[in-house]
């Protein structure tokens, strides 16, 4: 197998295989015991996923014998931030992984339904539509952890899902049947959205956003299906990616218009042997991130280097970087609205082994945002800054200098005002 | 106030050259004509556009400016024949422009000037050596030097003007002599600059015919042409590259 294709891939199923390799070899690390049914606090989450699109898989991640306040642990990424990978692979596979199948479709009609029937009774028995949607959009609204109670068809099988996008999940089970055991809590703004059926989910997107609702919760509510005119269910892999490059495009559209930061400055931090390395420049926006993994880290067993980039107009299609790109300009967007400043913004992101499980591009996010968060230091030219951040890549600089190409830009074209 | 009516060929080329830089500008309205001035986000390259009053076939305007979406516009009046006549009203009330050409009558919402970056002013440049091309020339001297290089140098050298450039693997000269020029002002000069921008300005010179290129040592270089007999000019400053070790 060509293992460049792994890094890029990060467990999609580019190679034709139905089961990625590299994934399968992570092995549980506690087990959940066999049982047909479980009661728990979720909290709250659900996962969509993408295999079979349109007819998917879905459903809520419940934490069996899991109260309230502890559940919340299990989902938010500002908590697991602070633990070390072991303690979250132990978390996240005691997320039961609940699912029925349903087409991306179902969503719109379940809007419809609950309109009809007015928001309050969903989940009950006997509904036309699909029930365990209806309570997982009722869970997904939450902000606080839901009590759950699950009915299995099988009893559950002891197993941990992977993917290079996603946090880690535990065990799957269809679900028979499904009850939120308390009436979930829901932010105000939240519920006066999922009611509107009009505006469009970018619109929606962004008033979420700028009333502080969380980017994890708002993630949660469009991967289920309940924003937008045109409501469907997006896999959560994808959701994670579109919720990313909107809010950053959002904040980005502000930032080019502010003055340009006054310092060279550089930010460091290290996540789970992702080592950070974030540069601004005084210049106009850009963003470039170049990431080096070194051989034996999850993806790939040999030296794999990539970049990508946006101008100051900004990113034309997919990024060859995927999530990871848009995870990381997502935080670096945020820092640049929160400081009213603009700049030419480069990140080189060394993976080491010691990130030997893929967690999920949360990872990216939050790194970057606690290392901008953390203060920086200023430097007088991008050479010295260059050789403070190649001091600290294992990487040797000449493997990797080519591909940071907009530094090039701000180190050697000369601006029209230094001939006034 | 603004009513204006002219040549669409001639509005076409001159919004051409402005976009090669900038994707929204500020356009000045005086008695005598309607400029504008604009520097990238980088501030590595300026443009800037005087259309004189003749240039119009009929030209009525009071002091005032209008924030042009530079990309919206071209695809508006791309809508004309060359040969149309284009008539340009700024609405007061709504503060639209309303554009008329071959029956079709179109809205163009305007952006607020105040919200459009401030264009520096053109930097004052001792700039000893010049030369003038024709605009194929230039444009193929342009695409000679992409193909090998992201950065070309410009220069003159005992009276011949040379383009050089360098890239990782293949490198690609072309000198012009007097006899190949139409017209070259001597002195010893050099300066390397961004293919990037570069190419973005060879795509607004269009069809112009000549071309006057001023240059000096480690300086920007002037870019300049004239559209409808002179009536219509357009300059381009670009700041140089400092050669790379």
């Amino acid at each position: 197998m060509a293992m460049n294709l792994c890094v890029t891939c990060k467990g999609k199923g580019l190679c034709g295989r139905e089961h990625c390799p590299i994934l399968e070899r992570f092995e549980v690390v506690e087990t959940i015991a066999p049982a047909d049914s479980l009661f728990g606090a979720s909290p709250p989450s659900v996962f969509v996923g993408r295999k079979g699109y349109p007819d998917i898989f879905a459903g809520p991640l419940v934490p069996p014998n899991v109260g309230g306040s502890e559940a919340r642990h299990y989902d938010d990424p500002k908590e697991l931030l602070g633990r070390d990978i072991g303690e979250i692979i132990g978390l996240r596979s005691q997320l039961v992984r609940s699912y029925t199948r349903m087409n991306v479709k179902d969503a719109a009609s379940a809007t419809k339904a609950k309109n009809a029937r007015g928001v309050g009774d969903a989940g009950g028995e006997g509904m036309s539509d699909n029930p365990a949607l209806l309570t997982s959009q009722e869970l997904a609204m939450a902000e606080l952890p839901v009590d759950t109670e699950v009915w299995f068809t099988r009893p559950l099988n002891a197993t941990v899902a992977f993917d290079g996008m996603l946090m880690p999940m535990g065990p799957a089970g269809e679900i028979k049947k499904i009850t939120l055991t308390e009436n979930p809590k829901v932010p105000r703004k939240v519920d006066y959205l999922v009611s509107d059926t009009d505006s469009l989910a970018a619109d929606a997107i962004r008033e979420l956003y700028r009333h502080d609702v969380s980017q994890h919760h708002i993630t949660r509510i469009f991967s289920i299906g309940l924003l937008g005119a045109e409501r469907k269910l997006v896999p959560t892999r994808w959701s994670i990616t579109a919720i990313d490059d909107m809010i950053g495009k959002m904040l980005l559209d502000n930032v080019r218009d502010y003055p340009e930061v006054c310092d060279i400055t550089l930010f460091t931090a290290e996540k789970f042997g992702n080592h950070f390395e974030i540069l601004l420049i005084p210049r106009c926006f850009s963003f470039e991130l170049v990431e080096i993994w070194l051989p034996d880290s999850v993806w790939s067993d040999k030296l794999w280097i990539g970049s990508d980039r946006e101008e100051y107009s900004g990113k034309k299609g997919y990024s060859s970087l995927a999530g990871g790109y848009y995870a990381a300009r997502t935080s670096v967007a945020e820092y640049l609205h929160a400081i009213r400043r603009q700049a030419t913004v480069a990140i080189v992101r060394e993976i080491l082994p010691d990130y030997w499980a893929p967690l999920g591009v949360w990872v990216i996010r939050e790194a970057v945002r606690d290392a901008l968060r953390s203060g920086g230091v200023t430097f007088g030219s991008v050479d010295s800054a260059l050789r403070e951040i190649s001091s600290r890549i294992r990487t040797p600089y000449s493997k990797w200098n080519g591909e940071i190409q907009l530094l090039d830009k701000c180190r050697y074209q000369r601006t029209i005002g230094e001939f006034m | 106030m603004f009513k204006a009516i002219i040549n669409a060929g001639t509005l076409h080329d001159a919004i051409k050259a402005m976009s090669a830089v900038v994707d929204e500008a500020r356009f000045e309205i005086a008695s005598e004509g309607f400029s504008a001035r604009a520097v990238d986000p980088a501030n590595a390259a300026m443009v800037s556009l005087d259309i004189s009053k003749d240039a119009f076939v009929l030209f009525e305007g009071t002091d005032g400016e209008i924030g042009v979406d530079l990309g919206r516009f071209t695809e508006i009046i791309g809508m004309a024949d060359k040969n149309d006549e284009i008539e340009l009203a700024l609405d007061p009330d709504t503060h639209k422009l309303d554009i008329s050409m071959g029956g079709f009558s179109y809205t163009l919402s305007l952006l607020d000037p105040s919200t459009l970056r401030n264009a520096p002013m053109v930097p004052a440049l001792d700039l000893p050596a010049g030369i003038t091309v024709s605009g194929s020339v230039f444009k193929r001297m342009i695409k000679a030097a992409e193909m090998v290089s992201d950065h070309t140098s410009f220069g003159v050298h005992d009276g011949v003007f040379f383009m050089e450039a360098t890239g990782d693997s293949d490198q690609v000269r072309l000198d012009l002599t007097s006899s190949d020029l139409i017209a070259i002002t001597p002195a010893d000069v050099r300066s390397l600059y961004s293919l990037d921008y570069l190419g973005d300005i060879s795509k607004g010179v269009g069809g112009a015919g000549e071309i006057d290129i001023h240059l000096g040592r480690d300086l920007p270089v002037v870019i300049q042409f004239e559209l409808s007999n002179g009536d219509c000019k357009v300059k381009y400053v670009l700041a140089p590259r400092i050669e790379s070790d």
